[in-house]
């Protein structure tokens, strides 16, 4: 029952509740060889030029993120700073995307906004890698128990309702951006962990990884060398989409009321303050303006990964 | 394989008992559903008397259990808000979700469907890029912008009820739930309709449609008869997942077009700390969750005897 | 294919270092790039007027008057709490006395009522023959059991409180009476009430709707939830079919109302909306309502269309607004530290900006709708005032940097204002704010605790139309209810404790006669507020309405913001 997170592009909703198929043979020669690892990437990275769709896609990634590093030098006005006597004025000279309530400039709050997404949506991205490829990859090797126990475990936050363990964990915590990144954090994992977890099943089995016990590989050396490369690459594409899914996620549990607090200029924010004016004449650039920028950059996202997807996979070779 | 099920059959109490349990706690730690709220100031003795007709004067351990007992005789309690019985609040609701889920599945897939095989048909021509743009966008964009630009355009126009309106006019259920319908179907469309092309464009390509169309069947037949049905098998599996998606997922939905299934009425809840209301749908949800995850995978497993041996 | 990549390189890379070297510094921002249309803004409003009184005439009997409202909790009166709720209970169900819309008192089932001489009894003579929606009589049994019922420990009210002080009542909360021993209608056409402690105006609490009668078919609520779902009460409207719940309510004329004149609309049609004010506004311009509210974006261009067409009501109601201040603890524990956080808000300013001129900053606690009381000029403090504000912080101790803590609920709208209030405070006094904003009971209860500091935003609205209502739940020293180490368990969150201030409320409450009442509030505020600014008043509660008066005549906001639908009657 998850509302929030939305399935990606290459692989819809099957990451929740069937194990993704498997749709990258893993490469029969183990040998890192690394003539030929370098001669990889560029193989791969050819192939990533020449998507049209995925290259614009990185380029607007790219400029968002020099855009939010560079956020305090480059804003036009301090996101922060009112102006009681200018509110809720269209787009202008002075001001590239009006003013808010408040006066606030509104480019200069989204540029605020935009970094807070960047952050919140990479480090709910790592997080969730982090934690979920560990758990899915014991999962899957180990099985048995620790399967058992781990996918349970994915189960219980899975049927939670996304908004109600949102909600308790924002509480929790108090408003600001950290809870809503471990509230992302949370929700977000189990989903890795099952990719992950499919890849593990599918890959231990093989006979490289077979030949590799046979030789007396331990076990970690077999998971390290041999079986994660190959898992990892679904997960890391998925990762991608998966920073367009967190900036949704947070926008529309700000939407809801839920997560950093009420006066910072947060996209979700901006879009439900939008939202009030709305039965005013004019006043649409208020919520259009952040909307905009949450497709953009779930689209960005979604490209790159579809990109990357498309010049990883060994069947297009 | 028996021993699978029981298996699987006890993991899937013990998440159900975890959940209601960490749910539990949550809602507890969230604090006293009877302090004041709004404008409304509750003096203190009149919360204890609250606190003792509801219960949660009690241990917490205590009131749990009190709890999974009546969860198991049906009696879901009244709320501590309006002190209806929540069992028959769910029961309003629960029908309104469940006609917006079916109609919301009824359209996208049949804009899904037929956009997906206009697409890979016509393979390169102008509605496959019409097909590809709109899709690409319908899932880039967020269901609840999606919702609120809908609800902005296109309320009282044409055959959408126009909001608001008395609540002596009656509208048919089935023109209720349009809008929210819509906003739901989109994204799902959008992926249907992908799946759908992608699906089809690897079917078209296979021998034996080839050696369909060598034997002289006319191509209308080849595609409706054999393309499609197997081409259709990865969409009705997307379907059934999805169908549990719609119905909890569809709480921002509901939310904005304020239509009255369980999903708005769990925001509300939440909103007012109504606790029993909350408890009831949500273990509600797990329960149903747990239940299809047991069955898919049990269903995995017998198709699949690598897993239940692990 | 290299090109453009290098292209769309170059191309981002310019457009950010254009942006880099146009907004190296950043900028002031202190446009005035004027306000909508540039109307009546940036002057100095004194927000807008009240509309004129209407004039009652006679009507005709018919027609049905539309309205929205968003779900009540009750329209039992037994639990019937906001003012949803209270609207629907007050049609259905006539108490004792009534107000007017100025909250002068008038007759309701009692016609006559008399307190003896220390105002610790209370004799109420009713009219005869006066009927229940279902034939029954009402009589003196019918209020006491109305009473009782609200009382009883069973019943869990969340409104029984307003029960307290008559004899009897802390033993039904208990559990351990089943009965009001203080109440005495063994005489169908008089009530008699004894109360705990002298209360001169006890009879102004008869008119919330948790003192109405009931019939005998009302039952336990907890138990008889047919009648909680539809009540049977004799007021001017009865039910008509059952609530249904998130869509609406339907009442008709009750022609046998004996309480008073009968109605004039035949049915009222109460559409429950969840969007609240949006929805209302919405309804209102497609002609779905008769009577709406509307949210605070809409105000002036609302006011603009509508005022010229007499579709438009404006009134000062039975509230204030204000920043709630814990007088004990630093830094807002001195009378200079206090003033002069109150003189450096500028509350024109904020709100012409944020509320379009649609409110009217404060110069007293009590509001202006009690003619009597209500002292034009006590709060000193509330006009914006730089320099004397700078002084006064100089002398309070209040330097550059000092710490101030502000909180508010979240999620009601208070969001602009209370940040267009830090930023004000920040620039003007130089004060480090940190601001936060939590769920209303997390609020409630922060500001219970006894290390509580700063200032909190608060409201309030009288339940009973008189000046005491403000005065001493918020303000007198056993409202406090608790020590300085302990919770606060009272209203005075704030803490303040006056000695002065409690005696003239306490030779208050046991005066009979009202001029000299008003004149001992009258002293009393100008302790609490205009020598000891134990809050700071912010803006007068005022409402707004739209109604559809080419349809219908008298239609007047009653004293609780309601629509008068008693009176109301199409042309």
């Amino acid at each position: 029952m998850t509302t929030t997170p939305e399935p990606d592009l290459s692989m819809p909703a099957q990451a929740v509740l069937v194990e993704p198929p498997d749709s990258s043979t893993p490469e029969a020669p183990t040998l890192q060889d690394p003539h030929k690892k370098r001669s990889q990437f560029a193989d791969i990275w050819r192939r990533f030029r020449r998507n049209k769709l995925a290259m614009g896609g990185m380029v607007v990634v790219a400029i968002m993120v020099v855009l939010a590093i560079l956020q305090p030098l480059i804003s036009p006005f301090d996101p922060y700073d009112q102006n009681l006597l200018n509110t809720l004025q269209p787009p202008d000279a002075d001001h590239w995307f009006g003013t808010d309530i408040l006066g606030r400039d509104l480019f200069s709050g989204m540029l605020y906004g935009l970094k807070l997404a960047l952050i919140v949506g990479v480090s709910t991205m790592l997080g969730s890698m982090i934690i979920g490829t560990t758990l899915g990859a014991i999962a899957g090797y180990r099985g048995r128990f620790s399967d058992g126990l781990i996918m349970r475990t994915t189960d219980i936050f899975l049927a939670f309702p996304a908004l109600i363990g949102a909600i308790l964990i924002v509480r929790t915590f108090g408003s600001g951006v950290a809870p809503v990144a471990i509230a992302l954090i949370v929700l977000g994992w189990p989903t890795a962990a099952r990719l992950m977890r499919g890849q593990m099943l599918s890959l231990r089995e093989s006979e490289y990884v077979e030949a590799a016990r046979s030789i007396g590989a331990s076990d970690t050396r077999i998971v390290m060398r041999h079986i994660l490369p190959n898992a990892i690459q679904p997960v890391f594409i998925y990762s991608f989409t998966s920073i367009g899914v967190a900036v949704v996620a947070m926008a529309s549990l700000a939407y809801l009321g839920v997560g950093v607090p009420p006066d910072t200029p947060e996209w979700g924010r901006l879009i439900n303050q939008g939202i009030e004016q709305v039965q005013v004449p004019g006043k649409d650039f208020l919520w259009m303006f952040p909307s905009g920028a949450i497709c953009l950059t779930t689209l960005s996202f979604a490209f790159v990964a579809d990109g990357l997807r498309d010049a990883l996979d060994p069947k297009l070779r | 394989m028996g021993k699978f099920v029981i298996r699987r059959l006890a993991q899937a109490i013990m998440v159900v008992i975890a959940a209601t349990l960490l749910l539990f706690i949550g809602l507890f730690v969230l604090g006293d559903p009877f302090a004041s709220t709004g404008d409304k100031v509750v003096p203190p003795e009149t919360q204890e008397i609250l606190r003792e007709k509801f219960g949660l004067d009690q241990s917490l351990p205590m009131q749990y259990l009190t709890y999974l007992g009546n969860l198991f005789t049906g009696d879901l309690g009244i709320d501590f808000n309006q002190r209806r019985e929540v069992s028959s609040m769910i029961g309003d609701a629960l029908p309104a979700t469940a006609r917006l889920a079916l109609v919301a599945i009824i359209i996208d897939v049949f804009i899904g469907v037929v956009a997906g095989i206009v697409a890979a048909i016509f393979r390169y021509s102008f509605w496959d890029v019409l097909v590809t743009i709109l899709t690409t966008l319908a899932i880039g964009i967020p269901t609840f912008v999606i919702g609120i630009w809908l609800r902005q355009t296109v309320s009282g126009v044409w055959i959408f009820p126009g909001v608001p309106r008395s609540f002596t006019e009656v509208v048919p259920w089935y023109q209720e739930v349009l809008l929210p319908a819509f906003t739901l179907a989109i994204v799902d469309a959008a992926f249907i309709a992908r799946l759908m092309r992608g699906s089809m464009l690897e079917v078209l390509r296979t021998d034996y449609i080839r050696t369909a169309r060598a034997k002289g069947l006319g191509e209308r037949t080849v595609i409706l008869k054999h393309a499609f049905r197997n081409s259709i098998i990865p969409v009705v599996t997307y379907v059934g997942i999805s169908i549990g998606i719609l119905m909890g997922g569809a709480l921002i939905t509901e939310t904005l077009f304020q239509y009255n299934g369980v999903g708005f009425l769990l925001v509300k809840s939440i909103g007012q700390n109504n606790n029993p209301v909350i408890m009831a749908i949500v273990t509600f949800a797990v329960l149903i969750y747990v239940l299809l995850s047991m069955v898919v995978d049990i269903l995995y497993a017998y198709l699949d005897p690598r897993i239940r041996l692990s | 294919m290299r090109n453009k990549a290098v292209w769309l390189r170059a191309a981002a890379g310019l457009s950010v270092a254009a942006l880099v070297l146009s907004a190296c510094s950043q900028k002031e921002n202190t446009g005035t790039g004027g306000n909508e249309g540039g109307e009546e803004q940036a002057k100095p409003s004194s927000g807008w007027e009240e509309t004129p009184d209407i004039e009652i005439q006679e009507g005709k009997q018919g027609g049905t008057f539309r309205l929205g409202i968003t779900e009540p909790t009750a329209i039992d009166p037994y639990n019937a709490q906001e003012s949803e709720g209270i609207l629907v209970s007050q049609q259905l169900f006539t108490g004792l006395i009534k107000v007017d819309p100025d909250g002068e008192p008038l007759p309701g089932v009692a016609d006559k009522w008399e307190n003896n001489e220390d105002c610790t009894e209370w004799t109420f003579d009713l009219k005869t023959g006066t009927k229940f929606h279902n034939g029954e009589e009402v009589n003196a049994e019918a209020f006491k059991r109305g009473w009782e019922r609200v009382a009883a420990k069973k019943s869990a009210s969340e409104v029984a409180y307003h029960l307290a002080g008559i004899e009897g009542f802390d033993q039904m909360q208990a559990g351990t009476a089943k009965a009001l021993s203080g109440v005495d209608a063994s005489d169908p056409a008089k009530l008699v009430v004894k109360l705990t402690e002298p209360n001169c105006e006890f009879f102004l609490r008869t008119n919330h709707p948790v003192y109405s009668p009931v019939p005998t078919t009302a039952g336990d609520p907890a138990t008889n939830t047919a009648f909680v779902e539809s009540p049977i009460g004799n007021g001017p409207f009865m039910m008509d079919g059952k609530w249904e719940h998130d869509r609406g309510i339907k009442l008709k004329r009750f022609d046998d109302y004996g309480a008073g004149d009968p109605a004039y609309l035949d049915t009222v049609e109460i559409t429950i909306t969840a969007n609240g004010n949006q929805d209302e506004y919405a309804g209102f311009e497609n002609g779905t309502f008769d009577w709406a509210r509307m949210p605070v974006p809409v105000l002036s261009q609302a006011r603009s269309t509508y005022l010229d067409q007499d579709k438009w009501i404006t009134r000062n109601t039975n509230g204030m607004n204000y920043l709630l201040v814990m007088v004990t603890k630093k830094p807002t524990d001195s009378v200079e530290a206090r003033k002069a956080i109150s003189m450096a808000i500028n509350r024109d300013e904020i709100i012409n900006s944020i509320f379009q001129g649609s409110q009217t900053p404060a110069t007293s606690f009590v509001p202006p709708v009690f003619e009597d009381a209500f002292q034009a000029d006590v709060c000193d403090a509330c006009e914006f005032n730089l320099d004397e504000a700078k002084k006064l912080a100089e002398e309070a101790g209040l330097t550059e940097g000092t710490a101030l803590t502000m909180q508010f609920n979240v999620d009601a709208g208070h969001d602009e204002w209370m940040a267009a209030v830090k930023d004000q405070l920040e620039t003007n006094l130089g004060l480090k704010i940190s601001m936060t904003s939590v769920p209303f009971p997390d609020l409630l209860d922060n500001e219970r605790q006894p290390d509580a500091a700063g200032l909190y935003r608060s409201a309030w609205g009288a339940d009973y139309p008189t000046p005491e209502n403000f005065l001493t739940p918020l303000l007198s020293t056993t409202a406090i209810g608790a020590g300085p180490t302990e919770p606060a368990t009272g209203d005075n969150k704030g803490r303040y404790s006056n000695t002065k201030f409690d005696d003239l409320l306490a030779e208050a409450k046991s005066n009979p006669d009202e001029a000299e009442r008003t004149r001992l509030y009258q002293e009393a505020e100008k302790i609490a507020i205009g020598d000891d600014l134990a809050l700071i008043p912010l803006w007068n509660r005022t409402q707004h309405r739209l109604v559809n008066s080419e349809k219908f005549i008298n239609a007047r906001m009653d004293f609780n913001e309601n629509p008068d639908l008693s009176v109301i009657s199409v042309k």
